[in-house]
């Protein structure tokens, strides 16, 4: 299997169908694992445990909202992808809401299945690379401090 | 030139004028006002009406979308008549979601003809009439076409034993509809909305309880008045409550008021079981 198209997608959405639906779209087009959930609520301790590259999110949802929901999705997982599916009733609420939660893109029902498939596509390249480059700052930042220690080392032992 | 009002009406206006010369004059602009207001209403209906058509019909519209390309998949594995242990591994990918497909087909179908007869529940379009009444039926026809509306209070629904009441159905669902609108509209997101009904000699007695802001005594003597707002102009423009008081009081019963600031409001719906005369209330434009 491509790189391309290995990763985990979370989808919440309070309505099962719509959970439902793409997760049969998913499993036939990609070979994403596909993670549906109807609660917001019970998806957060799931990003604590699964490496979730794309969190595709409702909007409108009981006990807890999309855009709250993305925000502590965004706490537990800073480098996965944060989508958002509405209604087209949400959607002066969710605009409103999308610099809130860094999002990447937000999507309105009814959607078309081959767009989403190509945001996810790209979502996942992005939490990929923003994923590396995390690694490489911090490999960066070892290395630097490193050399500074040395450097301290040495000064003390010349003067 | 002096212009003459009357001058202007066609003949079929001046026959309805002269078929109300008896009755008291109402202002036009309360007509007008009435009619706009159950205009807003009726949009808020068809706007919370395409909010839930939307999610059967994105379910079903990605579902078209999955069986389409499941087909493609379906005919390619089988154009060279060969199916390999590879493709047999995707023939299962393809039934798996073929599978999944008519699970949720199932669904969104059975959540659109539940929306119709919801639909029909609440017009009642096919018993216009007087009729004898399961108000249950018609608050929880109300309450699933508010559905969306309502999100994200709790609804709570305390229902007593209530006999059929004689009533014109799609009249008093309306004032269902107003009183839970309110409701919702004067509650805050993390509150609830109590729905309670009991009969007590020959009446019943329906409450709309929310856990919203309340209101002072000096409003509350002012809701029934037209054109008296605690919201914004867009909703309703007040005269949700002067409508339903209209209709209560044409079927002989009452509306009670209780609240204060702060500890919510609780609207009361008294109706007789029987009508006092066997009379058509008037229907008015819904």
């Amino acid at each position: 299997m491509k790189d391309a198209d290995a990763g985990i997608v979370m989808i919440v959405d309070d309505e099962v169908m719509v959970a439902a639906a793409l997760r049969s779209f998913l499993e036939l087009e990609t070979g994403y694992e596909v993670l549906t959930y109807t609660s917001p609520v019970e998806a957060l301790p799931a990003l604590q445990e699964q490496d979730v590259k794309v969190i595709i999110s409702d909007f409108m949802m009981p006990v807890m909202d999309g855009i709250t929901f993305l925000r502590n999705a965004r706490v537990a997982r800073p480098f996965a992808t944060r989508i958002l599916l509405t209604g087209y009733a949400d959607k002066e609420n969710a605009i409103r809401a999308i610099n809130e939660v860094g999002l990447y893109h937000y999507f309105e029902k009814p959607w078309d299945n081959e767009h989403l498939k190509m945001v996810i596509r790209n979502g996942i390249e992005r939490c990929t690379l923003f994923t590396e480059l995390d690694q490489r700052v911090s490999a960066l930042e070892n290395a630097n401090a490193e050399l500074s220690g040395m450097r301290r080392k040495l000064m003390q032992a010349l003067l | 030139m002096q212009a003459d009002s009357g001058a202007l009406l066609n003949d079929d206006a001046r026959a309805n004028a002269n078929a109300g010369a008896d009755t008291p004059a109402v202002p036009d602009a309360l007509t007008d006002a009435v009619t706009q207001a159950r205009l807003a209403m009726l949009g808020m209906l068809v706007a919370g009406l395409a909010h839930e058509l939307n999610t059967p019909l994105g379910a079903l519209n990605s579902n078209h979308d999955v069986l389409r390309r499941a087909l493609g998949k379906l005919q390619g594995i089988l154009a060279d008549e060969v199916v390999t242990a590879d493709e047999l591994d995707e023939v299962r990918r393809v039934v798996r979601a073929i599978d999944g497909v008519l699970r949720v087909n199932d669904m969104a179908v059975e959540r659109m003809s539940e929306l119709v007869r919801n639909l029909r529940s609440f017009g009642r379009l096919d018993r216009a009439g007087m009729d004898h009444v399961d108000l249950h039926e018609g608050l929880d026809s109300t309450l699933a076409i508010l559905d969306y509306e309502m999100r994200p209070l709790v609804v709570r629904k305390e229902y007593g034993e209530l006999p059929a009441v004689e009533c014109q159905a799609h009249q008093i669902n309306q004032v269902f509809m107003n009183l839970l609108l309110n409701a919702r509209q004067a509650t805050p997101p993390d509150g609830s909305i109590t729905v309670r009904t009991r009969a007590h000699e020959g009446r019943v007695i329906v409450s709309v309880i929310d856990t919203g802001s309340g209101m002072d005594a000096g409003r509350v003597a002012h809701i029934f008045e037209p054109g008296f707002t605690t919201k914004g102009a867009r909703v309703g423009m007040g005269l949700g409550l002067p409508i339903s008081l209209q209709i209560v009081q044409q079927h002989g019963g009452r509306i009670d008021v209780q609240s204060s600031t702060g500890n919510g409001t609780t609207f009361t719906v008294t109706l007789p079981v029987r009508q006092a005369t066997i009379t058509t209330v008037q229907g008015g434009k819904t």
